[in-house]
């Protein structure tokens, strides 16, 4: 159940230590390996990366420096879904559909989850566990809706969502 | 829950007939041997506590999409990315392709664009705003912020409203977007103080004075490429 955490928001706990976030969706088909990524490094450098071949779609690399109130956010974000509570050992496998992998260093805790793609919430419901799967995906959606809108801002470029 | 206690990778058996991306992958066929040593291992340098590690990531997988990270990113770093120029010196402001960029916290889950659009357009034409809404509505956001409260020897189910979203705005100048800093940061929206800053910056963060300085350096095994 969700408890404890409080509602302080971006309190103490989002504050200080380190932190590193990076999140991969991807496949290998039809067009070559199509993925999108992202990370935020501790030294506040956010990298972008998107290929898809599809249409001779080429590689978009971008890379920006954020300020430490964008990795604070990111932070909060985290800390407010209770993701370094959950486990990925029941969580669908990675398959030929697709993997997405989440690592995130926050303080003493390092989580590097893997799992397959994650279609609606109906494939939520239907895991093995949705409680924590459920966590992830909104967790997720969250992430790349701040990724894209820095993105988005900074270089003008709308992301393709992969 | 198979937690594993260190930055030791634990190897285990894993299926790699289960997972075949790779192989209707044509030219890109890696020889897979069987991954020898860890695939992925972080150190953090300076930290001397036992790091807890949890997930899938620190297994044995050489399907894994992690261990071409750096091909994926760029060799070389700096030069495969698009950046837009970043000055030498500390970190300071930088400005994006078409103006510079505010980053506000705190903003209550009820303000609406409105209600930052006529705070901000105050110091300038707001050329772009976006208020990200947090997508963990419904149940678990319900439950996350029902709380039971002891008052005056009842218990009172409290509905917590401290759920806070962000928003990103976009003005054409420099000082206009300075002067939204300076007089917004720290002020009320809804009740709630939101913070207002620069999104961009020219340069890594400086550490604050008296805390010790962590790289990050993540190891992996090499011996799988996929693409050319």
């Amino acid at each position: 159940m969700a408890t404890g955490g409080g509602g302080a928001g971006a309190g103490a706990g989002a504050g200080d230590g380190e932190f590193y976030l990076r999140y991969y969706v991807g496949h290998k088909g039809k067009f070559g390996h199509e993925f999108l990524e992202f990370e935020f490094r501790p030294d506040g450098k956010l990298r972008y990366a998107n290929n898809s071949n599809y249409k001779n779609d080429t590689m978009i690399r971008k890379e920006v420096f954020v300020s430490p109130s964008v990795l604070r956010e990111a932070r909060r974000i985290i800390q407010e879904s209770d993701i370094m509570k959950e486990d990925d050992s029941n969580w669908p496998e990675p398959d030929r559909i697709g993997r997405q992998e989440l690592e995130i260093v926050m303080g003493n805790e390092h989580i590097s989850f893997t799992t397959s793609k994650i279609g609606s919430l109906v494939d939520v419901q239907s895991s093995k566990d949705p409680e924590g799967l459920r966590i992830f995906y909104y967790l997720v959606q969250d992430l790349k809706c701040f990724v894209f809108s820095l993105i988005n801002l900074h270089f003008k470029i709308k992301p393709i969502q992969s | 829950m198979a937690a594993v206690t260190n930055a030791d990778v634990e190897v285990v058996d894993f299926d790699l007939d289960d997972d075949d991306l790779m192989d209707e992958d044509a030219g890109a066929e890696p020889a897979l041997p069987p991954a020898p040593a860890s695939r992925l291992r972080s150190t953090i340098a300076g930290d001397d506590a036992p790091r807890k590690t949890k997930g899938r990531g620190f297994r044995d997988d050489p399907n894994s999409s992690s261990a071409p990270r750096d091909s994926r990113f760029g060799d070389g770093g700096r030069a495969d990315f698009d950046s837009l120029g970043s000055g030498g010196g500390g970190p300071a402001p930088i400005r994006s392709i078409e103006g510079w960029i505010v980053l506000v916290t705190g903003v209550h889950e009820e303000a609406q664009e409105d209600d930052l659009h006529n705070a901000f357009r105050e110091f300038g034409q707001v050329r772009n705003l976006h208020l990200n809404l947090d997508r963990r509505t419904g149940f678990v956001k319900l439950v996350n912020n029902l709380r039971w409260k002891h008052i005056h020897k009842c218990w009172f189910l409290i509905y917590h409203f401290s759920v806070q979203g962000y928003a990103l705005i976009e003005y054409e100048n420099f000082e206009e977007a300075q002067a939204a800093i300076k007089e917004l940061d720290g002020t009320e929206l809804y009740s709630q103080i939101i913070s207002v800053d620069w999104a961009f910056s020219s340069g890594p963060a400086k550490r604050r004075n008296g805390q010790k300085r962590y790289s990050i350096v993540f190891l992996y095994n090499f011996g799988f490429l996929v693409g050319k």
